[in-house]
């Protein structure tokens, strides 16, 4: 930066980097509540900011050498200047004491202690910093340990002069000097760290400002943040700019005339935003926002890889386990199910959180140390047991001392150790305590007898307080039996429940094993008040077989613990039995072999467990059979049976494939077309070439076809193109004559109403009958009282409207409101714009056009004999190309609603002769005309309006829709709904219209790919096809299936299996969810799908979408409105290319699911 | 009522394509007017907190397509509305005729128990723009016509009367809410069990776990 290029040229370049980061951050503060602290918006706001101060900064006269910082400028500031002061104090305040205030991650559980926050930036990579005194910060990114040796993390000293210098420290940070390899570095080694941590600084980088040397920056913006977030920045930089001549160089940014109070001002809008970090507790009842609750599972939930990667392994661990006949239970094992560990939210209390808590897992020799932690959701607690590993993720410097032979990648084996069990399914808990201090250790038994990993605790009574904790949350449905302690709330418990447990195992087993001294243990039952009367009912047997199932756990514990004892009593329906003592102690029987009965009954215990076991197995089996009969009966039509080779596919349709293909005759052979569609498939189509690749893609050239064949099919379009254009433009006309008609007509009715006062009359009769059949909303009938002779200036009210009566020479009229004159002028002003764009339309089908339109309205006009009829001669353009001003169509109408019969004659007369006298100036052949039923003008005239209401607001934002693109739009969209009336102009068709014109930037093209595309598509839209339906039954049909959790969610949750929140994926082939290039890319594959793997591609990517986010929607147990509030606010924030390759995964192996027989 | 922690009322807006039920949500819940608004399709809502007489509730604004064709999708959305508010701009006479459409159309969809005193309120929208024609005189004859509905008129791009109308909008819907707490409960369960019962029996077809 100290060699900065002061040339305007480069201030420009600053100027728009802010004004952009700027706009940036509005539009998201528009269409979100607020801006997010952590918004990757704000780094990169920023990063332009320090940019634009950093330029031409009088470093050497105020001391700050070498610095690419402002912070010290800042300092500076803040002798002087109050605002500046505040802010300084608070960045001094938040390097010094409190680290974890700029950023934000809970981590009140996290084990290791030095470990502070991580900032996030936009693309969700994590950069660690650790603070540990003054002004030393640790960057420890993630990955790191990759490149160095997992016992060292990398430092990096901010002194007080800025300088960079980088440490690599040992262990232990406080004996840093060691092995330190210092390099004091200036500022041009501060641009290379990227390469040193390569990816999640580097990507930051790309995400900021795009400036280099802003790169390592980051608690430097902190000033520029805070400032902004006190709504201070734009006072200071201001400050800055009246006082530049002291800080700045003459020729810097900051003292620029015009660029300095630009920059200041431009600041005003983002420091009048409010900024948010998280929620607080009044805002309860508000849901976060789709971006902050992605953000947390990225930080919650193991960086190692993004949530869209690691979805398909979690899903295809779904489409498995439904060979489970009770996959419900098996809770999968994801980083999701971690994520609530690190919070408490909305939906899931936090009831008990402990670190350091061992568990043994299965295969594993050592006990592992994880975080215990308890959960009530609204159904049911969960324990949950997460090793430090995984909660460590994000800190591997630290983390993998303890394991250094674990690599990061190697994450994921922890998953499979992570415990999550919900408590329903626990029957027993077994409490075992070795001495007095030592901690004790807690076995969960689940109703099958299947017994988790031991937990053992940290001495210091933390298996009581867990055990504490889990009774209050069974409360007030379950209880543990027995009891904790009796007298609930009196003084401490844990000696009751020692002496109690005691007491208890010395009435059993007094005479037992030596060893019962020292070791308490305990096991509770779960009881839950539903389950328990349910015993109560079904009666002795059953009661009987579920208490023995208990033993039969503890059985199977005793091979691990030995010296077991039992202190159980029963719930009160068993304690009234008689078998107390047995049940009791069948555990101690069975390891004496001393009693007959309970061996007996041990036995038939041991059958009955068999004979489930076996019919456990038989009904997974059985149910996997099943799964497979109704994947293939209702998917199956869903995708194609040949599976296609992807290999070398994923480079997509290149620039050089595609003219490789065609080089041999200069045209795309028929026998190459699966090629394109397989890399098109897999890799979408260089930007460069869709221009070319995209009509053949949708159809409109066939393959195969010779430059001639194409050549021809363009102009054939071209001419019906054209042909149709004049037809509708020349209706347009006699619209738009009628509009400003009606606009005249309002204003002066406005006016008219407004003179009277506030003792105009009341709406006559006839007024009010005139409003209730204006439902229509027709643009009309307004004329139909309104309308006069241009010659009479539009005096309207109510009295008027008889005179207007009169003037028709009919007073009948005056009840017969749907039948009134309509008096159009003879000379009409055709709109300028909407001729100019018809000058260039092929005139010679103008007669044939002349003809056609005359026999179609003849035709017409006997159909709709009662009605009025609308004779127009439309002159076009020929010789108007030099005067548009004379552009004039010549637009006649009479009404014969006096008469049932028709007086075409007449208004043929006067269209004739109309005709004849323009004639005579310009050359017949130029001219068009027509009679046109009012119906059709009447709703022609409702579509264009709405045309145009729509296309003025379509991708307003997007460059290339200028007002000349827009008006091709337009065209377009109207060309094809004259040709489709009865259908008529639908909502989205715009946005569908508009990615094609984008790509072809031709408007002939571009309209016969949008027909293509909506033979597809127009079958979506309401009222025209109930593919929509279809689709959403699909969607059911492969949610439930392939995900029956998510589908069990969305039923519990107010059943929105009718998919709604997928409407506008689907109408829209999710044009509005991802950015322009995301939808080229997704509409070619959609397109080539259909040869190569599934004509409802769009099901898939559909399915794709919420399987990216299940894991946030499950976690959150998002409803309807929760769903579809997260959908529309990710909307143009997906990760289509990870989205699109998850399809592509769905496709394949619901094919291969079907294939395998 | 005083114990229900929550209130939640669902407020739906209705109106012709381009007369602003976007901009006015967007104006009232987060103070921002753009021009960058696309023609909406399918349906989308904004939440917002406000205290009505000392009592906060959450408002659902729930913003729909203008295009009468898309009112097929409206039962899901418009279920549970505790008030509609019908927007027509004043530059438009043809949105303004339109009112008793989407008026009947609501309750129809939303069949509320008591359609002739569910609240309505009118906004008549954009009157900055110069090229007025429905007067307000016209708006309030037909608002006095359908019960005496509230009419405001609005302008989402200035901010004005956006936020009096929606106190007016909360408000009644919170009377309505308080109306039909007693029987709420029935018209749900009733339906929830309609629709899982018929669920459950196509998803024993489909699904054999």
């Amino acid at each position: 930066m100290d060699s900065n290029n002061t040339s305007k040229k480069f201030k420009e370049q600053l100027i728009k980097n802010v004004k952009k980061e700027v706009k940036q951050i509005m539009e998201e503060a528009v269409t979100r509540k607020f801006v997010h602290e952590e918004s990757g918006s704000i780094t990169s706001l920023c990063a332009a900011v320090e940019a634009c101060l950093s330029q031409g900064l009088r470093r050497r006269a105020l001391g700050l050498f070498k610095t690419s910082s402002t912070t010290a400028l800042l300092h500076k500031m803040a002798k002087n200047f109050e605002p500046a002061s505040i802010i300084s104090q608070k960045v001094q305040e938040m390097e010094n004491t409190d680290p974890n205030k700029p950023i934000t991650l809970r981590r009140d559980s996290m084990a290791s202690p030095r470990i502070c926050p991580c900032i996030l930036n936009r693309r969700g990579s994590l950069t660690w910093l650790l603070f540990n005194n003054e002004k030393s910060v640790v960057v420890s990114p993630f990955r790191r340990s990759s490149n160095l040796a997992p016992t060292q993390i990398c430092t990096c000293t901010l002194n007080r002069r800025s300088s960079l210098t980088w440490l690599l420290f040992g262990n232990d940070n406080d004996s840093c000097a060691t092995r330190a390899a210092s390099v004091n570095s200036t500022l041009t080694s501060s641009i290379t760290l990227p390469n040193v941590h390569p990816p999640p600084l580097t990507k930051k980088n790309s995400a900021g400002s795009g400036l280099g040397p802003t790169s390592i920056t980051l608690p430097k913006y902190l000033w520029i943040r805070l400032a902004l977030f006190e709504k201070l920045l734009a006072v200071i930089i201001d400050h800055l700019v009246q006082n530049c001549s002291k800080y700045y160089e003459k020729d810097s940014l900051v003292a620029d005339p015009d660029y300095g109070s630009i920059l200041s001002s431009l600041l005003v809008g983002p420091c009048a935003l409010d900024y948010s970090r998280t929620k607080s507790h009044d805002q309860f009842w508000t849901d976060p926002p789709a971006d902050e609750l992605v953000q947390r599972h990225r930080i919650s939930s193991g960086y190692h890889t993004s949530p869209p990667c690691r979805t398909p392994i979690n899903y295809r661990r779904n489409l498995h386990a439904t060979s489970n006949d009770d996959n419900q239970r098996q809770t999968p094992i994801s980083a999701k199910d971690y994520v609530e560990s690190l919070h408490q939210n909305n939906r899931v209390t936090l009831l008990y959180g402990k670190n350091n808590v061992l568990v043994l897992p299965k295969d594993v020799t050592e006990p592992m140390a994880g975080y215990l932690s308890l959960h009530q959701t609204a159904s049911s607690l969960i324990i949950k047991w997460t090793p430090n590993q995984l909660m460590n993720c994000h800190s591997p410097g630290t983390n993998q001392n303890d394991h250094p032979e674990i690599d990061a990648s190697d994450k994921s084996q922890y998953w499979d150790y992570a415990m999550n069990v919900n408590v329903d399914e626990i029957v027993y808990v077994h409490c075992h305590q070795q001495g007095n201090d030592n901690g004790g250790t807690i076995v969960l038994v689940a109703q099958d007898g299947v017994q988790q990993p031991p937990i053992h605790f940290p001495q210091g009574g933390h298996l009581l307080a867990f055990l504490t904790c889990l009774e209050n949350g069974l409360l007030p449905h379950g209880q543990l039996d027995p009891p904790l302690w009796p007298q609930r709330g009196k003084g401490k418990v844990f000696p009751k429940l020692r002496r109690k447990g005691r007491s208890q195992i010395q009435d059993i087993s007094n005479d037992l094993s030596s060893n019962t001294e020292e070791s308490r243990d305990y096991v509770f039952q779960i009881i839950s008040k539903a389950r328990h009367e349910e015993f109560l009912s079904r009666g002795e047997e059953i009661l009987d077989s579920k208490i023995w199932s208990m033993p039969s756990a503890a059985n199977n514990m005793l091979n691990r613990v030995r010296g077991h004892l039992e202190s159980s009593s029963t719930n009160s329906s068993t304690s009234t039995s008689s078998s107390l003592d047995p049940v009791a102690s069948p555990l101690l029987i069975n390891i004496q072999n001393t009693s007959k009965d309970t061996g007996d009954s041990l036995q038939i215990l041991c059958e009955t467990m068999k004979k489930q076991i076996i019919s456990r197995a038989f009904y997974g089996w059985l149910a996997y059979c099943r799964h497979l009969t109704t994947v293939r009966t209702h998917l199956s039509g869903l995708v194609n049976t040949v599976i296609i080779d992807s290999s070398d596919a994923e480079t997509g349709l290149t620039k050089e494939k595609w003219y490789s293909f065609k080089s041999d005759s200069n045209l795309v052979n028929d026998d190459t077309k699966l090629e394109i569609f397989r890399l098109t498939y897999f890799g979408g189509v260089q930007h460069d070439i869709r221009k070319e690749v995209w009509p053949f893609l949708l159809g409109h050239y066939k393959f195969g076809s010779t430059v001639e064949e194409q050549n021809a099919v363009d102009s054939h379009c071209k001419q019906e193109y054209e042909t149709t254009m004049s037809e509708w433009m020349a209706v347009e006309a006699i619209i738009r004559q009628k509009d400003r008609e009606t606009m005249a007509a309002n204003i002066a009715k406005l006016s008219s109403e407004s003179t009277s006062g506030g003792d105009a009359p009341p709406p006559t009769p006839n007024n009010s009958k005139v409003l209730s059949q204006e439902l229509s909303n027709d643009v009309f009938e307004d004329n139909i009282n309104f309308s006069s002779d241009e010659d009479n200036p539009p005096v309207v009210d109510d009295t008027q409207l008889e005179h207007n009566a009169d003037f028709c020479d009919n007073p009948t009229n005056q009840t017969n409101t749907k039948k009134h004159i309509e008096n159009i002028p003879k000379e009409i002003d055709c709109d300028k714009k909407s001729l100019s764009s018809d000058e260039g339309l092929g005139k010679d089908e103008v007669t044939e056009k002349d003809m056609t339109i005359k026999k179609n309205t003849s035709e017409d006009t006997s159909l709709y004999c009662p009605t009025s009829v609308i004779v127009t001669t439309n002159i076009s353009q020929e010789k108007t190309v030099d005067n548009p001003n004379d552009e004039n169509d010549k637009i006649d109408s009479k009404d014969n609603n006096k008469t049932s019969k028709l007086a075409v004659d007449e208004n043929e007369g006067v269209g004739g002769s109309n005709h004849e006298q323009r004639s005579a100036c310009i050359s017949p052949a130029s001219s068009q005309g027509g009679i046109y039923p009012v119906e059709l003008v009447e709703n022609f005239g409702l579509n264009v309006h709405r045309i145009d209401k729509d296309v003025q607001r379509c991708d307003r934002n997007y460059p290339y829709f200028t007002l000349e693109n827009l008006d091709k739009l337009r065209n377009i969209i109207c060309t094809y709904v004259w040709d489709h009336l009865e259908m008529g102009y639908m909502q989205g068709m715009c946005d569908l219209v508009a990615p094609l014109l984008v790509i072809l930037d031709d408007e002939t093209l571009s309209y016969s790919c949008f027909c293509l595309l909506m033979e597809r598509m127009s079958a979506n839209f309401p009222h025209s096809g109930g593919a929509m339906d279809t689709h959403f039954a699909n969607m059911r049909s492969l949610v439930q299936i392939l995900d029956s959790e998510m589908f069990e969610l969305m039923h519990e949750n107010g059943d929105f299996t009718h998919f709604y929140f997928c409407y506008r994926w689907f109408l829209l082939d999710f044009k509005r969810e991802l950015l322009y290039d995301d939808v080229f890319t997704v509409w070619e594959t959609i397109w080539a799908a259909k040869e190569m793997s599934s004509s409802h591609f769009v099901l898939f990517f559909a399915l794709a979408l919420v399987e990216t986010y299940r894991d946030i929607i499950l976690a959150n147990h998002m409803d309807f409105t929760d769903i579809i509030k997260f959908f529309n606010e990710m909307a143009e924030h997906h990760d289509a290319k990870t989205v699109l390759s998850l399809a592509r995964n769905l496709v394949l192996q619901l094919q291969t699911l079907i294939e395998n027989k | 009522m005083a114990t229900r922690k929550k209130v939640l009322l669902k407020v739906i807006i209705l109106g012709d394509s381009s007369v602003g039920k976007t901009s006015l949500m967007n104006q009232y819940v987060n103070k921002k007017f753009t021009n960058q608004y696309k023609a909406t399709i399918g349906a989308d809502f904004l939440t917002k907190e406000v205290m009505v007489d000392d009592r906060i509730v959450t408002m659902q604004i729930w913003d729909t397509a203008g295009q009468e064709r898309f009112q097929s999708l409206g039962v899901a959305f418009y279920r549970g509305a505790d008030c509609c508010v019908l927007v027509f701009d004043v530059t438009s006479p043809g949105s303004f005729k339109s009112l008793d459409g989407w008026r009947d159309e609501f309750l129809i969809q939303a069949s509320p128990s008591d359609p002739d005193h569910f609240p309505f309120v009118v906004l008549g929208n954009k009157v900055d723009l110069d090229n007025r024609a429905v007067s307000t005189k016209r708006a309030q004859q037909w608002c006095q016509s359908k019960n005496g509905l509230p009419y405001f008129e609005t302008s989402a791009k200035e901010a004005v009367n956006v936020e009096q109308a929606f106190k007016t909008i909360a408000r009644n819907a919170l009377a309505q809410e308080s109306d039909v707490e007693l029987y709420n409960e029935f018209p749900d369960q009733i339906k929830l069990d309609g629709g899982s019962t018929d669920n459950r029996s196509s998803g024993s077809d489909n699904c054999a776990c």
